[in-house]
């Protein structure tokens, strides 16, 4: 590009940007006037909006869901305001001619690119991959560690109904009760087609495929009932496979499996097993 | 510069021009198809000596016989075998194989000509939305009350597959379909395809798949999604044969078109038409057509082996005999991501062209814009396995795809700072066209952004397999493709129809669609924050607001969408007669009568520069706007 080109470029691209008379009379001036409230609005909703949304956290994990779509969501603000703040201003700012008119209005400025428009654009996006991508890594890898207290449950998905049993104890249920606190591996299994295990408030899902175990885990950490839904379309009565969980203390725990059946030893060291 | 004879319509041919073709159309088509499906049905019954009219088998004999029998009938085939006797076609023929002088009958035949074939293919998408759009409305009515009774869930399953492949298909050829054949060729100032005859085929293919798949309802029903994740789709009723067929045949015919519009923009451009100077929309639907090719191989390979397992007892996807339904899902999603974009970037080619026109600026970075999509086409091969991120198929590998799908948000931003740099300081020229190019930047930025959340594994753990998803993904294909394609029907509307589009009612349908696309899906994305899973007949009374909320939405997103046909159809009777070029647009299209003549232009055009040079007239020359040799301007008139 020879330089003259370049002193046109920046020109008809940045001089409007940077130079040309007060900020609030030139176009970018103008952007920013719509562009700022916009962002402002983005972030309140951002921050206050998915309070209202999502249903109550029951687990550490559902904690996560919630904050990541809050940093998100503000990360996201600004940038979608550009791009409305650009096309709300360019209707109003901008427009030469009413849309019944039959001929097109003069020709606009013949800008062919700008590099230091492009340049700023591409590095903001590359920069918020980067901080996505680190946040999404490290919040799963910590979800991923296994904690000293954890304890199993196995997850047995039908058409159309989830079964739990309780290793060692001997209880199995079509009810999912577990304790407050710990960290709980559900090792997921089918006996026919694919489901989804889904425990909603507890923020996390796996399918259950036939002869394969896949694991998920969470640590619930409040009392009260959830709901445990199907996530994968299963055939006939997918919509119906549903039932309730509920997260009580450990002791309540220890008393409703010996209340199914449970010996107190067994009870007792599944209730110990720490792995 | 070469002088083409002008061909009149018509043109008297000799009376024997085109032979069998002669005595073949869409009836014909259909008669052969069905008698060579009745033909099948009895052999295979016989031959198997099964007790079953209606088993996998037979079923599966059945409908490939009507998908053969049906192409024979029209005359795909005709060519072959006129080649295996030892004839060649001469060059009357093939003029009548292009439809001379066989008025609006050549709709309904075989037709070599690309600017019949976009418009078989317009008529064609408008039909299947119109039944895809049909299902969805009865989706949206038994989801109005928590346990409504409107259909049993057997019904809804089935419906709710069927609307999604249905959809699938229409939105793969709604750009590339009309588009890609009618406008295409003309934009790099070629007379016609590369390969007319493939051309076409692909054209009736897609015709002949669609009966299967309507038939399946007949079949059994398809109980497992568009998706058709095995091993339920396995153990489904021979419903899921007809699906399957359906989808292998799709699949040929988007190879076919792919290949075409490949070797056509590599073959047959007009001089000076160099690969800097190419519309953007020819950039995106050769880079959709490369990345079909890529995707549609693996959509075969699943399906194929979808039809084997349930047909011939093999257990690619069966557990219990060693298979695994990880594979189906795989192949399935390799297909599968791809195909958004080669839904998605002819639309935004086609809203670029848009930009540029009624901004009266040239294209913003050109080159920035073309790698942008090149990056997209080849990091779009890369993200498959984000959507099984909750299948627990390979959990090692959640960072690598967490970081290939959420580098595709740079080349993504691409296509904004393109949008957006086109239209910066413009000479804003708000034509309906414009309007839907606004709508797209809005509603792609909200599918945008609710899918870099479901990128995020942990994110991805609460919204998989959930309403948001479905409102994330038609905020994008819907919201974003189809709002790209009406932009496109609107911008070549006169070209195609010689016609102008009655903008008053398109403009009133524009702002029905509008708001009937934020209230169906906003209230979808409430369904999935409250956590209500996908594809489910019946749902939790805590649901029923956002429901309610989404159902109203879409019955307002019908009627827009009834009022934008309306304008198409009416417009197309008693629109106002088009001048060649009513935006004062500068590639070649507008440069040539509308609609065009037979082999597009009178006189072979010459191209000096890339279409957008806009408020370049008194700049150096080589950026002149004269994208046509002063003949070709004068001889189709109003070229400007
Ligand atoms: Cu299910
Ligand atoms: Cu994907």
């Amino acid at each position: 590009m020879s330089s003259e080109e370049k002193r046109d470029e920046i020109a008809a691209v940045v001089e409007p940007v940077f130079r040309g008379g007060p900020l609030w009379k030139r176009p970018a001036g103008k952007v920013l006037i719509i562009w700022v409230p916009m962002t402002i609005i983005g972030l309140l909703l951002a921050f206050f909006a998915p309070g209202h949304l999502f249903p109550e956290n029951m687990s550490a994990e559902q904690e996560d869901v919630k904050t990541t779509f809050i940093l998100f969501t503000a990360l996201a603000a600004p940038v979608a305001a550009v791009v409305w703040g650009i096309a709300l201003y360019s209707i109003v700012g901008w427009r030469k001619k009413s849309g019944k008119s039959d001929t097109p209005p003069e020709d606009g400025p013949p800008i062919r690119g700008g590099t230091i428009a492009t340049t700023i654009w591409l590095g903001t996006s590359v920069i918020l991959v980067v901080v996505l991508l680190v946040w999404g890594m490290a919040e799963l890898s910590s979800e991923l560690a296994p904690q000293q207290n954890a304890m199993q449950v196995n997850v047995t998905g039908q058409q159309w109904q989830w079964t739990f049993s309780y290793p060692g104890t001997g209880v199995t249920s079509t009810q999912l009760i577990v304790p407050e606190g710990r960290q709980i591996h559900f090792h997921v299994t089918s006996e026919d087609v694919t489901h989804g295990f889904w425990p909603v408030q507890l923020g996390v899902q796996i399918d259950a495929n036939p002869n394969v175990t896949t694991l998920i885990s969470a640590t619930p950490n409040k009392l009260g009932t959830f709901d445990v839904r199907c996530s994968q379309i299963c055939g006939l009565n997918h919509a119906y496979m549903e039932t309730t969980g509920t997260t009580v203390t450990q002791a309540q725990f220890n008393a409703w499996l010996v209340s199914h059946g449970a010996s107190a030893t067994s009870v007792h060291s599944y209730a110990m097993s720490a792995k | 510069m070469t002088m083409t004879a002008p061909l009149a319509e018509d043109t008297k041919l000799g009376p024997k021009a085109g032979g069998l073709y002669r005595h073949q159309n869409f009836a014909t088509g259909l008669i052969v198809g069905i008698l060579s499906a009745v033909i099948g049905w009895v052999i295979s019954h016989a031959l198997l000596q099964s007790s079953n009219w209606g088993s996998d088998m037979v079923v599966t004999v059945t409908l490939v016989s009507w998908v053969v029998g049906f192409n024979i009938g029209i005359g795909s085939f005709n060519a072959i075998f006129r080649w295996s006797l030892g004839h060649d076609e001469d060059h009357e023929d093939q003029l009548y194989g292009a439809g001379v002088g066989q008025g609006w009958k050549r709709y309904f035949k075989f037709c070599t000509d690309h600017k019949v074939v976009g418009t078989q293919y317009l008529v064609l998408v408008m039909v299947l939305f119109g039944v895809g759009g049909t299902l969805a409305m009865m989706i949206r009515t038994q989801l109005l009350t928590p346990n409504s009774q409107f259909m049993s869930p057997e019904t809804y399953n089935s419906i709710v597959s069927i609307h999604g492949m249905i959809m699938i298909i229409a939105t793969i050829i709604m750009v590339s379909g009309p588009f890609a054949n009618f406008i295409m060729p003309i934009m790099i100032g070629a007379k016609d395809m590369a390969f007319p005859r493939l051309n076409a085929l692909s054209f009736w293919l897609v015709v002949s798949a669609v009966p299967p798949i309507l038939g399946s309802f007949l079949l059994g029903g398809v109980p497992a999604g568009w998706t058709t994740y095995a091993p339920l789709a396995v153990q489904a009723p021979p419903a899921m044969d007809a699906f399957a067929i359906t989808i292998c045949t799709f699949v040929l015919s988007v190879t076919v078109a792919g290949i075409n519009t490949l070797v056509t923009v590599l073959t047959m451009r007009t001089k000076g038409m160099t690969p800097g100077r190419l519309p953007i929309f020819v950039w995106g639907s050769i880079i959709a057509g490369g990345l079909g090719l890529y995707a549609m191989p693996a959509f075969l390979m699943a399906q194929s082996a979808m039809i084997t397992d349930r047909v011939v007892g093999t257990s690619f996807y069966v557990a219990m005999q060693g298979g695994t339904g990880w594979l189906y899902e795989n192949t399935f999603w390799i297909m599968g991501h791809p195909e958004v974009y080669v839904i998605l970037i002819p639309p935004v080619g086609a809203l670029i062209e848009i930009a540029s026109t009624f901004s009266r600026k040239p294209v913003f970075a050109y080159k920035v814009m073309v790698s942008g999509v090149i990056g997209i086409a080849t990091l779009a091969i890369m993200v498959w396995a984000h959507h099984m991120f909750t299948t627990g198929w390979a959990p090692t590998l959640a960072d690598p795809f967490m970081l290939t799908t959420e580098l595709i948000s740079i080349p993504t931003g691409i296509v904004f700072l393109c949008m957006v740099g086109t239209i910066w300081r413009g000479s804003i020229w708000t034509r309906l066209p414009m309007y839907f190019l606004y709508l797209f930047l809005f509603n792609f930025i909200v599918g945008g952004i609710t899918g870099i959340y479901l990128s995020d594994v942990p994110v991805d753990q609460y919204f998989h397999g959930n309403m948001f998803v479905t409102a994330h993904f038609h905020y994008t294909l819907l919201g974003g493709g189809m709002i790209g394609a009406a932009g496109a029907v609107s911008y070549w509307y006169p070209k195609m129809t010689g016609r102008m589009l009655n903008e008053r009612i398109g403009k009133t349908a524009f702002w029905i669609i509008a708001a009937g696309i934020q209230i169906t899906y906003l209230g979808q994305f409430w369904e999935g924050f409250q956590g209500m899973p996908r594809r489910v007949a019946n749902y939790a009374q805590i649901f029923q607001h956002a429901n309610d909320m989404s159902s109203v939405g879409a019955y307002i997103l019908m009627t827009g969408w009834i009022v934008f046909l309306y304008a198409i159809i009416s417009s197309w009777r008693h629109g106002v007669k088009a001048p060649a070029n009513p935006w004062h647009a500068k590639s070649l299209e507008w440069q040539t009568s509308s609609p065009p003549p037979l082999e597009n232009f009178l006189v072979d055009p010459v191209v000096t520069s890339d279409p957008y040079g806009y408020g370049e007239d008194d700049l150096a020359p080589q950026r002149q706007p004269q994208p046509v040799s002063a003949e070709a301007g004068s001889t189709t008139g109003g070229a400007h």
